[in-house]
């Protein structure tokens, strides 16, 4: 029986990845700003390097789980929590099915986080992003790596 | 040589007479009465006496008082304390790589400890959502 991954082992480990992303951000952030603070920046050049800061703090995000969930299937916090994203196959998620996933994620999380409640009810306890990018999240212990996922007419709902 | 000759039996018997005493002795010391023996001399007052004489030399040729209690071992542990070379010693085996090494370790196996837990209770925890989720839509588990 496949262990599919529910919504509060998912949440922890995305929260221990958002804590992650954060104090690199954080560190780059108190960093730039040190050397900025040298130099002497006009007003207007302080707004575009803010903005050049949001988008590179945005691309750092992407990067982040795209690279981890299309290398290892793992981000540090899926592997503290012992899951793993893949293919509905069991196979290691494609960089650009990783974008889509990420972005599907940005979505599901705008209506007050609504698009991750099919997790709950889902046989394969998979979220909106999930289902659009065609991933599971697995239990790394019960599912070892290029295993097949049986899909949900053929598996019951884990306990 | 004649020495010798005249001397030999004498020799002998004083031999024998030591193998037998030792036999003796043994016998007795393995029969019930040598225990017996060996217990009541123990327990006499001559010879706690004798011990508590001898520990209190052995502890006076140390330097210090014969006693645990005694205001002697208080000096002696305020003096240990006090010294640079303890606290030398102390920061050596603190830094020693065993000891640090088995410090790492069980950091180590306490973080696993409880990543365990957290998972333990998060998958418990995703049971029972989904379950209160399944009743309010009325589907079953």
């Amino acid at each position: 029986m496949t262990d599919y991954q529910g919504l509060v082992t998912r949440a922890i480990a995305f929260a221990v990845d958002a804590a992650i992303i954060n104090l690199v951000a954080l560190l780059v952030g108190v960093g730039m700003g040190l050397a900025l603070s040298i130099l002497s920046v006009g007003d207007e050049a302080e707004v575009v390097l803010l903005a050049c800061g949001g988008v590179a703090f945005f691309a750092w995000s992407i990067a982040y789980f795209a690279v981890f969930w299309s290398t290892t299937g793992q981000t540090p916090g899926d592997r503290l929590m012992q899951i793993r994203v893949c293919r509905e196959d069991g196979e290691l998620v494609r960089p650009r099915q990783a974008l889509l996933r990420f972005g599907a994620m940005v979505l599901a999380a705008l209506p007050l986080f609504a698009g991750f409640l099919p997790v709950l009810v889902d046989d394969r306890r998979r979220g909106l992003h999930d289902m659009l990018a065609e991933t599971v999240v697995v239990g790394v212990s019960a599912e070892p790596r290029s295993t097949r996922v049986p899909r949900a007419s053929s598996s019951p709902v884990p306990p | 040589m004649i020495r010798e000759i005249v001397l030999w039996p004498a020799r002998e018997l004083g031999r024998r007479a030591e193998r037998l005493t030792l036999a003796t002795l043994d016998a007795m010391l393995a029969s019930r009465v040598g225990e017996e023996a060996v217990d009541r001399v123990l327990d006499s007052e001559l010879a706690k006496r004798a011990i508590a004489r001898a520990v209190e030399r052995v502890a006076d040729e140390m330097g210090e008082g014969p006693a645990l209690d005694s205001p002697a071992m208080d000096r002696l542990v305020a003096r240990l304390l006090e010294s640079d070379e303890l606290w030398l010693i102390v920061d050596e085996i603190a830094q020693s790589p065993a000891v640090t090494e088995a410090i790492t370790r069980q950091s180590v196996g306490f973080a696993d400890q409880v990543a365990g837990q957290v998972r333990d209770r998060s998958r418990s925890a995703d049971a029972r959502l989904e379950r209160a989720a399944r009743r309010m839509l009325r589907r079953e588990p």
